[in-house]
Order: C-alpha cells, then structure tokens, then sequence
C-alpha cells in the first residue's frame, strides 16, 4: 500500500499472468505498434497501471493506451483499441 | 531469445515446500518441489495462490531466484509488514506445506548464456530475485560473458545472497559485484553509502559500445531513476529492461 | 473437478481487523489511502482548471477554478469502499455538492437521469443523476482539510462514497448529463454498471 505516486506503475510483464490467460502464444514478448505514436515495442515493456483492478497497459513514448484487460467472475474482457497491430 | 515461443497454458499446479532457507532477517527463500514442472528461464515468475480452509483465497507474483538448472524452484520472498502473504511465507510457513503456483510467466525480462554481449545488472532490494536467477544460470554453465550487478540495500544486513555473492564474484574474474548500502554503513565501509546516482553508473559500467544488456529491477522510483540516467549516459533504450516491484515488493 | 488444496494455516488476516456492521461484504480497513489509477497522473494547474457541465453537445454552464471555489461549500465525513476490497473509514471531504452545481445553473430538475464524468486523461464514469442529488455526490477539493493531492485526484474529483470508489473520478472536469445510461472505463470492462458496495457489485452479473 502506498500514497507515493511513482509506486504505481509497473512494467507489462508483471501482467503476463493475466494475458496469458487469454493468448495462446507468448504474449511480454509480442511486438505492438501504438496507433496513436506509431512506435512498436514489447508488450512486456509497456506502462502497466491498475494492477488491482485489472491491466491498463500504456505507450512507454506517448501514455496511449494500448491493451487494457479485465479478470471478471463471468469472464475476460480485453480491449485494444489504442493499438494498430501485434506481432507475435 | 525466441520472440515467436508459444505460451504454454498456465495451469495452476501443486508446489510443495521442501526447504526454507533465511536471507535475512525479513526475507526467505522457499525451496519448491513442483511436480511437472517444465523448466523455466532465468528472470521468469511464477503466480502463487493461497487457500484459506473458509475459502479465501489471495494470489500474489514473485520471480523466480533459481537457475534453470537447479532441480527445485526457488522464490525468494520478503516480509512486508501488513502485507497479507508475505507474513504467512515468511512467518508461517513450513516444510512439507503446499500452495497452487503456475508459471513460468514473461519471457521478456528473461536471459541465457546463449548471448554474446555483456550483462548488467541493477537491483534494489528483494528485487534482486530474478537477477539472482540469471547470475546463477551463468555460474552454473561457467560462462565468460562479462556480467556487473549494483546492488542497491539499505544496510548490509539487507544484503540478501550477501556471502553467495561474494564467493561468486572472488571466484570469477569475469564478474563484478558493486554493492551500495543507502542507510546504515558497517565501521570501515569502504565501498557507496548512497542511492544509485550518475557518478555511482559511471564508476561501474559497461560502455555503450560494448551493448551490454541491461536489466534494471526494484522499486518503480530506483528504475525510473537508473533507466534515464543510463540513456543519458548513451545506452539504448533497447538493451535496457525493466522490471518494476510495486509497493508489496513482488512484481504485481 | 479436482478440489483446491488448502494451505495449511493461511487465514485472511484482515478478517480479523474488521468492524462487522461498518463495512461493506468483503472490505477491510486500511489506514493508508491506496493509489490507484489507469494511468499517469495529470499535472493540472489551477488557473487554467475549469469545470464544465454539458447536456448533450452544448455547454450549461463552465466555471473557473475562482467560480468554483466561490460556490457554496459542504464538508463530510464518511467511509470509502474500493473494489479491490479496502475501505478507508471517517475520511473528510470538503467541496461542492453536485445539488449546488444545478442550483448555480438555475436548474430545479436535472434535464436528463445519467450523468458521465470526464477526466483529465480521458478516464468515464456513468452515475445515476438519483445517485448524485441530495447531498450524495459533490466535486471534492479538500481532504483532510488539505487540498487533494494530484495522485488522489487533484486538484478536483468528483467524490460519491456510497457507490465503490471507482466511480468517484479523479481529475474531474466535465459532467455530461446523458438521456441513456452508457458504461464508462471499468463499466464498458466488466465491471458492474452500478456499484453499490453493499450489495457488493463489483463486477458485470453481480
């Protein structure tokens, strides 16, 4: 628990438990094109915020949000709209 | 490093506590047995999940401080006070207990042998888990490849792995360990007394041409913090990953 | 299906903390005041702050951070409950309370039933207007007597304790009356529409 403001962030691979719950190839290692910036890097290098609520991953370049995905009792839901492709 | 691995599913599995060896004085290292285990790479986690007999269940992430070559999996685990698993890990805990772990989880923040370039580590406090795991796998395959951990502790009691360490680095020629103890110094102290600053990089570094891979591993304000300070020093954001250890001192 | 193994001894043990008949099912208290958010916390200057509250495209009204803190102020104290299951008991918040805002437009009757909240950062929140009248959400700029700290939503959040905290938005800055309900951020992800802590509605089908 904290109330120091940098604490809150931590890297995409520490969602990797989650994700990979819903993709079947390696996911901290896929590469993604932010469609807001354009640049591509590995999903375990982006800006993971919300970790207790769920996984709002962010561009390390510009904050877009790219991947934000949800654990719910009824199921996953993921969203990608921030992201123009991945590659894996 | 394979980009294109397939995941495996991540199938909750039993991990049985064989041994519990003590750090220091707030950390211990669990040594599992985990039965169909598939192996795991140096920098990986694992998920564990804890079950209370009315149903209770919490779930954490720590990374994994054994080398792949080892036959039991190691969690190197640090007591954060009001914490809800790590006091269990750490105080209650006992040979012969079981908890679900699945994994290994993330293979970005991975390294092998099977590279060329050098390898430098940076580590805050118990963060110094997974870069354990990697400074291990290249004890264990004796490999050459030039590797320098700065490792950032409070006292030298907080020093986890201290004497490994030094018996690892007085042995090898090819490895430096460069320790800085931020709070309270020993008499006679003669190495950094503080935070891991520009002067304390550029005292212990790897050039940028020599394209060490770099990973940086502790609290989010000691990664932010190294990781601009190595690209002002001319690294490439490319070689440098990160991991950061959110306030209950595991990974997530 | 195989049963879960057990773990010998591990209890939950904020169990044991907790006042029974003050917290919500599956809460526990905390003294820390816990941060958590979608993303960077925005650096927000007062003077260029404004508030402004819409119906549908067109602007109602917008106020300045010198109208605003012109406007009537109420201070309350109560409980706050996250959904990650922290409640932080007999906190003080000071700011003005949503009947206020209407009262300053000239509006008895709110023009439409739903209210989405836009943040600084792009973060939504849907709110029943219901939820919001009578004293029972404002946009809160003090806590604790002190200006809201930027990482607990300075300098101004919308503040609705009796829902989960997730609804109380950080960096607060427009109020959309809506004619439907539409989900906001955590709605439009499975977490549930409404949020009432004590019927313990946390996510989608609670």
């Amino acid at each position: 628990m904290t109330e120091n403001d940098s604490d809150l962030v931590l890297d995409g691979n520490a969602a990797a438990g989650l994700l990979q719950e819903i993709f079947a190839l390696e996911i901290t290692t896929a590469q993604i094109q932010c469609d807001t910036c354009g640049s591509v890097g590995a999903v375990g290098s982006l800006r993971l915020y919300a970790a207790p609520m769920g996984a709002v991953l962010r561009c390390p370049n510009c904050d877009a949000r790219l991947m934000t995905a949800v654990r719910t009792p009824l199921g996953r839901w993921l969203e990608m709209t921030g992201a123009r492709r991945l590659r894996f | 490093m394979t980009e294109t691995a397939p995941g495996r599913r991540l199938d909750w599995q039993l991990a049985q506590v064989r041994e519990i060896a003590v750090e220091t004085f707030r950390v211990k290292s669990l040594l599992l047995q985990v039965p169909g285990w598939q192996g795991h790479l140096s920098g990986q986690h694992v998920d564990i999940r804890l079950t209370a007999e009315d149903g209770y269940q919490a779930q954490r992430s720590y990374s994994i401080s054994s080398p792949p070559e080892d036959e039991l999996l190691t969690l190197t685990v640090e007591k954060v006070d009001n914490g809800e698993v790590s006091p269990y890990l750490v105080d209650d805990l006992r040979a012969g207990d079981q908890f679900e772990l699945r994994g290994p989880i993330g293979r970005y923040f991975v390294w092998t042998v099977a590279t060329v370039w050098p390898l430098w580590l940076i580590a805050g406090g118990s963060c110094i888990a997974p870069l354990m795991a990697m400074l291990r796998h290249r004890a264990r395959r004796k490999a050459r490849i030039p590797a320098l951990l700065i490792y950032s502790s409070r006292s030298l009691e907080d020093v986890i792995y201290r004497e490994e360490l030094d018996a690892m680095a007085s042995h090898d020629p090819d490895l430096r360990v460069v320790n800085t103890l931020t709070r309270k110094q020993p008499t006679g102290w003669a190495g950094h007394r503080r935070r891991i600053d520009k002067e304390l990089l550029a005292d212990a570094c790897f050039q940028p041409g020599q394209n060490p891979e770099i990973f940086v591993c502790g609290p989010t304000s000691l990664v932010e913090t190294v990781s601009s300070l190595l690209v002002e020093l001319g690294h490439d954001p490319l070689g440098i990953k990160t991991e950061r250890f959110g306030p209950s001192g595991a990974a997530s | 299906m195989a049963e879960t193994p057990i773990s010998r001894g591990f209890k939950s043990r904020r169990a044991e903390q907790t006042p029974k008949d003050r917290l919500p099912p599956g809460q526990y208290v905390t003294t820390d005041f816990p941060v958590l958010s979608a993303g960077p916390t925005p650096q927000i200057k007062v003077e260029s702050w404004t508030l402004a509250l819409q119906l549908h495209g067109s602007l109602l009204r917008k106020w300045s951070w010198a109208e605003f803190e012109a406007l009537p102020q109420t201070t309350v104290k109560t409980d706050i409950h996250c959904v990650t299951k922290w409640s932080k008991l007999d906190t003080t918040w000071q700011g003005v309370t949503f009947g206020d805002l209407l009262k300053a437009v000239g509006l008895t009757d709110p023009p439409e039933p739903y209210i989405m909240a836009h943040s600084d950062g792009g973060y939504t929140t849907n709110i029943p207007v219901a939820d919001l009248v009578d004293g029972k959400g404002m946009i809160a700029t003090r806590y604790e007597g002190l200006p809201v700290l930027p990482s607990h939503g300075g300098p101004a959040r919308l503040f609705v304790p009796h829902l989960y905290f997730w609804k109380s938005a950080k960096w607060v800055r427009r109020l959309q009356f809506m004619e439907t309900d539409e989900g906001g951020f955590w709605e439009s992800l499975g977490y549930h529409n409404y949020g009432d802590p004590w019927k313990e509605q946390r996510y989608d089908g609670d």
